[in-house]
């Protein structure tokens, strides 16, 4: 649990989203074993750890991404809110309109960088031109991207280098206003520059949303995230805020990992 | 003693070496023969096919009608048989094949129905052309009374093309990658939204390309034809005939038509000609694919 303490300088946080309990099952495999967290508002919270201890399948848990697959299976309960977003009457698609996804490949559509951006609000019956020209200036210039694109809108977006592409797919995800953004690694494909860029973005979207990112990096984890939770083989070992997590860790097993003793 | 001993290996080994180096460069030869056969063969063809042919095509050949006893017929409600033929058999065949093929890819999870869909497929897909066009004739032409009608011919192509245009879609939707569906879905878009919006449009290269060889296919089809479409170009006053339930002998219905049962003096010479355009059609449809596949990818990818 994040323990947050109450002083003058730190305000209590809320939880914007709490996970209970979560299994994720791969056929028989289990790929998380019941893990529970709080997602605190308005923070960036990083999922760390060695590769499939099950960070990404876990976060692909919390907007039902693995609804689309068929032999995926998910227990507990995962709450937006406080409304269980697996609810039987619950529809997995405005669940994904409310908590949107960053992908560790950047997925932009092959149409041009415009209509990537306005994608989003068209689906959701944004329809008037004025309007939909005024989401994807204000999208772009959120994700930093509109300074470089504003001359091409109307080109392929698969024409940008992988930086922009990325900076685009966030953008894109902005464009439909969702509460929560999930990143799985969003610059473990990118170059420092790119990577850089995409962080400094990342602390600046905080303050409108609540994030939470996977990284492979624990340089990253540590420069932009308040909140940090240690995966292993499918366990979640700690939950903390990211000073604590790196600095006085309580599990050895996140000691081990943070001193790189687990490569 | 020791130098022999030595020299005798190395000499078997460079033995063998030289035989693998013959092995592989005879196999390089044979492969590259077998590629260029094919290459040979369709030049041969056509040459001799335009040999044969391309004294006999002129304007009137291709627009004139047909002549039943006289010699110097045309082959221009034939050509126009085959594109109504086409084009109504497109009109059921695309909406059909695309509607199973994306179900399939998209919607169906494994289970009863989607392995019988997929068996029907595969067993309508092995029918040969002539039984179907003998299903035709019961079903069309007999059952219901039509007699040989252009409909009736398009409907029996329409069931020997399902199969392989349910096949090109659901093989052009496969080559959308997942990552694309997943960026959609993870916008808050529906399944058909993402399928129309995203991976149709994604995969309109590959879908394009293959409806255009299918277009070809049915082009060129005959044996199906016969008892369906019939042998007589038109029924009305006209020799050019749009009624659906009207005969309409196609091109290569003609082709054959002429050369086995035709009483014309210049069977020999309307069938060079027949051919050599219907070939030169065939190719165009071909060409034409590659084109147009080239054209939408580099269109859609910005390049």
């Amino acid at each position: 649990m994040i323990s947050t303490t109450t002083n003058a300088a730190e305000p209590r946080l809320s939880s914007k989203m709490r996970v209970e309990d979560l299994d994720v099952y791969y056929g028989d495999f289990q790929a998380i074993k019941s893990a529970s967290i709080e997602i605190p508002e308005n923070c960036v919270t990083a999922l760390i750890g060695p590769s499939g201890c099950g960070k990404s399948t876990f976060i692909r848990a919390l907007n039902r991404m693995h609804d689309l697959s068929p032999n995926v299976r998910v227990e507990g309960t995962v709450s937006l809110d406080g409304e269980d977003i697996y609810a039987r009457d619950v529809d997995p698609v405005s669940i994904r309109h409310r908590i949107g996804m960053v992908f560790q490949r950047a997925n932009p559509f092959p149409k041009s960088i415009y209509e990537n951006v306005v994608y989003g609000p068209k689906i959701h019956g944004l329809g008037k031109r004025a309007q939909l020209n005024e989401v994807c200036e204000r999208s772009l210039r959120r994700a930093a991207l509109w300074d470089e694109v504003k001359d091409r809108l109307h080109r392929s977006a698969l024409d940008l280098s992988g930086g922009q592409q990325q900076r685009l797919c966030i953008a894109r995800v902005l464009a439909v206003e969702p509460e929560v953004i999930l990143m799985d690694e969003p610059a473990s494909a990118l170059d420092p520059i790119a990577t850089s860029k995409i962080e400094d973005l990342i602390s600046e979207l905080k303050d409108e949303f609540t994030v939470v990112i996977v990284t492979h990096s624990m340089q990253q984890a540590a420069r932009i995230s308040e909140f940090t939770a240690f995966f292993l083989m499918g366990d979640l070992i700690e939950v903390g805020k990211t000073s604590d997590v790196f600095t006085k860790p309580k599990d050895t097993r996140t000691e081990d990992y943070i001193t790189g003793r687990y490569g | 003693m020791t130098t022999i001993a030595q020299a005798e290996p190395l000499l078997a080994r460079r033995r063998v070496a030289s035989r693998r180096r013959f092995a592989d460069l005879a196999a390089t030869g044979v492969l590259w023969m077998a590629a260029c056969s094919i290459v040979l063969l369709l030049v041969f063809f056509i040459a001799y096919l335009f040999y044969l042919g391309a004294g006999v095509v002129s304007w009137h050949f291709l627009t004139a009608p047909p002549s039943e006893i006289t010699a110097g017929g045309g082959i221009g409600p034939q050509i126009f048989n085959s594109f109504y033929i086409l084009f109504l058999t497109m009109l059921f065949t695309v909406p059909i094949a695309m509607g199973s093929g994306i179900y399939l890819q998209e919607y169906a999870r494994p289970g009863v129905f989607t392995t019988a869909v997929q068996f029907c497929a595969e067993s309508l897909a092995t029918i040969p052309s002539i039984v179907m066009g003998l299903f035709g004739l019961i079903v069309f032409v007999t059952l219901l009374h039509w007699h040989f009608t252009a409909l009736g011919g398009a409907l029996t192509l329409t069931l020997l093309n399902l199969p392989a245009l349910m096949r090109v879609t659901q093989e052009g939707l496969s080559s959308v990658p997942l990552i694309m569906r997943e960026g959609s879905m993870a916008l808050g878009a529906t399944k058909w939204q993402t399928i129309r919006r995203v991976v149709l449009p994604s995969a309109i290269a590959p879908l394009t390309t293959g409806i255009v060889l299918v277009a070809g296919r049915i082009f060129g089809e005959t044996a199906a034809l016969i008892y369906t479409a019939g042998v007589s170009v038109s029924a009305g006053r006209s020799a050019y005939d749009w009624s659906p339930f009207h005969t309409a002998e196609t091109l290569s219905v003609h082709l054959w038509y002429t050369h086995s049962e035709g009483l014309v003096p210049d069977a020999a010479r309307i069938g060079n000609g027949s051919a050599l355009v219907l070939l030169v059609m065939v190719l165009i449809f071909n060409i034409l694919a590659r084109v147009l596949g080239r054209l939408l990818s580099r269109r859609l990818t910005g390049k």
